[in-house]
């Protein structure tokens, strides 16, 4: 039997990837027993509109979401093994730390951070893999 | 519980010009096959009739790119269709909207999850795309 792919409903209109976002992408699919979390930047989750702050402020915000987005589809940030961070500015890659600390568990998820070129003026992308 | 190992095994593409790692005798395949999970390498804007790179307009680009991962992914029953995760990275970040215009040709329905952004890509590729996909 061939697994599962299941798009994930979006639990608030500004987190449904299908207004926000371009409308080209998928916030959550389901792949087996994983979950796949397109890259996200800082959006109000009732609006979708783009909030550009700082770096700490912008991973707030994501990882906020990023909770909201996997509780919808019955998992949550312990469940994730995987986070991929991106920042416009390696150097405050130190702000970026202090705000991501306080979303996991012990021990976090195994995490790449590399710095890059984004989209719209965000300071930060973030994606990852959990379990569904 | 799952116990049993899964297996993992090389897949390549039908078309052995789209098969760069081989032809560029790089430490890489085209992508593995785990379980049911396909995960493919970073495709580039490759001719299928040449071997050769394509470095037209950027559409033409993602084009082309897109239509060689859809023929590694049927080349492993699998399809467009079964991608759950794709990354884009272009050369270029004012390359986006077009990007996304071609994109949507692609994945009309129930795209799958990405995360698109630019970064010094190497041979002066305007693009290179990855993804996980389930077999069919």
């Amino acid at each position: 039997m061939s697994l599962q792919r299941q798009v994930m409903a979006s639990p608030l209109p500004g987190l449904d990837a299908r207004r926000g976002f371009g409308g080209q992408m998928s916030m959550v699919v389901r792949g087996g027993e994983f979950l796949f979390v397109g890259g996200l930047t800082a959006v109000d989750p009732d609006s979708g509109e783009r909030i550009r702050g700082t770096t700490m402020s912008e991973t707030r915000r994501i990882l906020a979401n990023i909770k909201l987005l996997l509780e919808a589809a019955g998992s949550s940030l312990n469940r994730v093994v995987k986070v991929n961070v991106l920042l416009q500015n390696m150097l405050e890659a130190p702000e970026m730390n202090e705000a991501f600390a306080g979303f996991f568990p012990e021990p976090p998820p195994a995490r790449t951070v590399c710095g890059a070129c984004l989209p719209h003026g965000a300071r930060v992308m973030i994606e990852c893999t959990a379990l569904a | 519980m799952m116990t049993e190992k899964l297996a993992r095994s090389a897949i390549q593409p039908k078309n052995p010009l789209l098969n760069v790692s081989r032809s560029a005798n790089l430490p890489h395949v085209p992508g593995i096959r785990v379980g049911d999970y396909l995960f493919l390498s970073g495709m580039g804007p490759i001719d299928p009739r040449t071997g050769g790179r394509n470095h037209g307009p950027i559409a033409e680009q993602i084009r082309t790119t897109l239509n060689n991962i859809k023929h590694l992914l049927e080349s492993a029953g699998s399809s467009l269709e079964r991608i759950v995760r794709v990354h884009v990275v272009l050369a270029d970040i004012s390359h986006v909207e077009e990007m996304d215009r071609v994109y949507r040709e692609f994945f009309p329905v129930d795209p799958p999850a990405r995360t698109a952004w630019s970064m010094p890509l190497r041979f002066g590729n305007g693009c290179e795309i990855e993804c996980v996909a389930l077999v069919d």
